[in-house]
């Protein structure tokens, strides 16, 4: 497990030619090659009222790695959500910095995919469209689309989503059905397909699996870890289910707030590598199950309990790289 | 026995009773105008107040084969019934009223255009949202002797009328729809490298098409009245013009087999607006 480790932070850097391009726009931020995500001593608040102030992230530095599987787990209303939209660019940090891949965040754009909980469809198109419209707006604009190259590249891209969509397990018969006519697992499914057609080397996942029944999501599951496997991209994948982060992630991040203090925003309470092979309940076995413990302690907020068997549970692992330090600053 | 009861939520009537049951009411409105006219001939053979079905008859054929009283038009003596009704004057007011709705029906785009903009760009929403906002609390009728003295009493000032009665409420509906689309969707679509425009017009204007549709079938009752009520006050020709002259001769007659048809066509429109709703958009689940 600990090879498996290694390996992954001896992978080159696959967009270091784009991060050294970039490096010109982005004149303050460090850059470290291979680092896919930096945030830089983050912190989020927002006016409640006349003059209330709710924090909701204060000072999240992190580093996530170019092909890392990060999940961020924390109870609801921890600001897990908040951290992902500010990565999206979605919304804007009150201080602080964000950059992907090698250049800051000012606005929503392709650098990253996304998969939201829910909407994560077109409603309007068909699942072959949904698929097709990332590559075909990337290539042709609103206007673009009357050019008449673009009728050879609709087709060329239609078949690129048509093995996108058998390789996710879909049958070329849904192709064209309305999201409407799917389960909730196949939208999902459609979703990340829809994102993986774009090829960004970062994807976040917002809860995305949070509607579905456990056995659709345990599918999804594999498919997320297999997908991942394939190209390694980048990942952060939103959840409040402690035993799906240790399923899905190479590294857990748990926020958690120090108090239910307005005040009082949520950091990182914990930062754990776990095997980049993959942990399950069936593989692990009670070690599975004193982490899965283990982790929600620390997203409960009340880790300053010791408890004796930790160490020897946490033996095989990686695990306490950063929450000692931390940990004890909450 | 099945519930008779009207009061009982749970009753379940069988469905033929049903169907009578809905054209009842029709059925004693008509049989009330029959009585009343009937009992009225008696009196006074001539009565155009509640015309009988005669009269009625020959209004509506004098109304579909024979010219305007104002049109110099005389038909030859071997004119084709085809002939006749295209000079005749149902057809020249529902020319003349139709095109006025058309036209205005037209002018609509671009205020669904305006509105798509204020729902979406902040800079577009912090400049018009306000004054549509202000804009639509003015009685659109209270402007028309403005509209009269800015555009003269012809086309334009009834044109106008009706864009500007109904554009303030159906901007505020369509704003409200564009508000109504899903963050996600608008953040998904930048993410897959979406400029401006193509959210704008290929995210969300497809997806609130079908809701917009629906928005102008319920603003055409509005629309109507507005062009009702400048043909009334002033016009040559049109439907509702018609109707306001005809009161003077007391031509029931005519006014009758007018408001029965305006109100046909008013439905011919809502129903091919629905069609075209539902062949347009399969997606669409209201």
């Amino acid at each position: 497990m600990v090879s498996g480790l290694s390996t992954l932070e001896m992978t080159p850097p696959l967009n270091a030619a784009r991060e050294t391009k970039s490096l010109d726009t982005m004149t303050t931020a460090p850059v470290r090659t291979a680092t896919a995500i930096h945030i830089d001593d983050v912190s989020v608040s927002f006016p409640t009222g006349r003059k209330g102030c709710r924090t909701v992230l204060e000072n999240i530095s992190l580093d996530i790695e170019e092909g890392e599987f990060v999940v961020l787990l924390g109870e609801t209303g921890c600001g897990k959500s908040t951290l992902l939209r500010l990565i999206l660019g979605q919304d804007r940090p009150t201080s602080g910095r964000i950059s992907v891949a090698g250049s800051l965040v000012q606005r929503v754009d392709a650098r990253s995919s996304y998969v939201p909980q829910k909407y994560s469809l077109f409603p309007d198109r068909t699942v072959l469209e949904n698929l097709a419209m990332g590559p075909e707006t990337s290539k042709y604009h609103i206007l673009g689309r009357l050019l008449p190259s673009f009728r050879a590249f609709r087709r060329q891209v239609r078949e690129e989503a048509l093995r996108q969509l058998s390789h996710m397990g879909l049958q070329a018969s849904d192709a064209a059905k309305y999201p409407h006519q799917l389960s909730g697992g196949m939208q999902q499914r459609v979703a990340i397909a829809q994102a993986l057609m774009m090829k960004s080397r970062v994807l976040l996942m917002d809860e995305a699996f949070s509607a579905l029944d456990p056995a659709t999501r345990s599918n999804l599951q594999r498919l997320l870890r297999t997908v991942w496997g394939e190209t390694k991209p980048t990942v952060v994948f939103v959840t409040h289910n402690t035993a799906e982060a240790l399923i899905l992630g190479t590294r857990v991040i748990v926020l958690a707030r120090q108090s239910r203090e307005d005040h009082c925003g949520s950091r990182v309470a914990l930062d754990m590598k776990l095997p980049a092979s993959g942990m399950s309940l069936r593989n692990n076995g009670q070690q599975f199950l004193d982490l899965v413990e283990h982790v929600e302690r620390f997203s409960r907020g009340d880790h300053h309990a010791p408890s004796a068997d930790l160490d020897a549970a946490n033996g095989p692992y990686e695990s306490p790289n950063a929450f000692p330090s931390n940990g004890e600053t909450l | 026995m099945a519930n008779l009861s009207p009061f009982d939520i749970q009753a379940r009537p069988n469905r033929l009773l049903m169907q009578a049951f809905s054209c009842l009411i029709f059925i004693v409105c008509i049989g009330f105008y029959m009585q009343t006219s009937i009992s009225r001939h008696r009196e006074n053979p001539e009565d155009r107040i509640v015309p009988s079905g005669h009269q009625l008859l020959a209004g509506i054929r004098s109304a579909v084969l024979e010219p305007a009283e104002e049109d110099d038009y005389i038909p030859a003596d071997n004119a084709s019934t085809w002939e006749r009704v295209h000079h005749s004057m149902i057809w020249k007011d529902t020319v003349s009223s139709g095109r006025r709705f058309f036209i205005s029906l037209f002018l609509l785009i671009p205020a669904v255009i305006l509105a798509l903009h204020i729902g979406l760009f902040p800079w577009f929403g912090a400049g018009f949202l306000r004054f549509v906002l202000f804009f639509d609390k003015i009685v659109a009728l209270s402007l028309l002797p403005i509209l009269f003295i800015v555009f003269g009493i012809d086309e334009w000032s009834k044109i106008a009328l009706v864009v500007i009665g109904v554009a303030p409420t159906m901007i505020l509906d369509v704003t409200q729809m564009v508000k109504a689309v899903p963050q996600e969707q608008i953040v998904k679509a930048f993410t897959l490298d979406a400029n401006n425009f193509d959210v704008a017009y290929r995210v969300v204007f497809r997806q609130i098409l079908p809701q917009v549709i629906n928005s102008l079938r319920l603003n055409l009752k509005p629309m109507m009245l507005f062009l009702f009520a400048g043909e009334m006050i002033a016009a040559s020709d049109g439907l509702a013009y018609r109707i306001a002259i005809m009161r003077r001769h007391m031509g029931m007659d005519i006014i009758l087999p007018y408001v029965l048809w305006v109100a046909f066509l008013l439905f011919l429109i809502d129903f091919s607006l629905r069609v075209i709703n539902r062949r347009l958009h399969p997606w669409f689940q209201a």
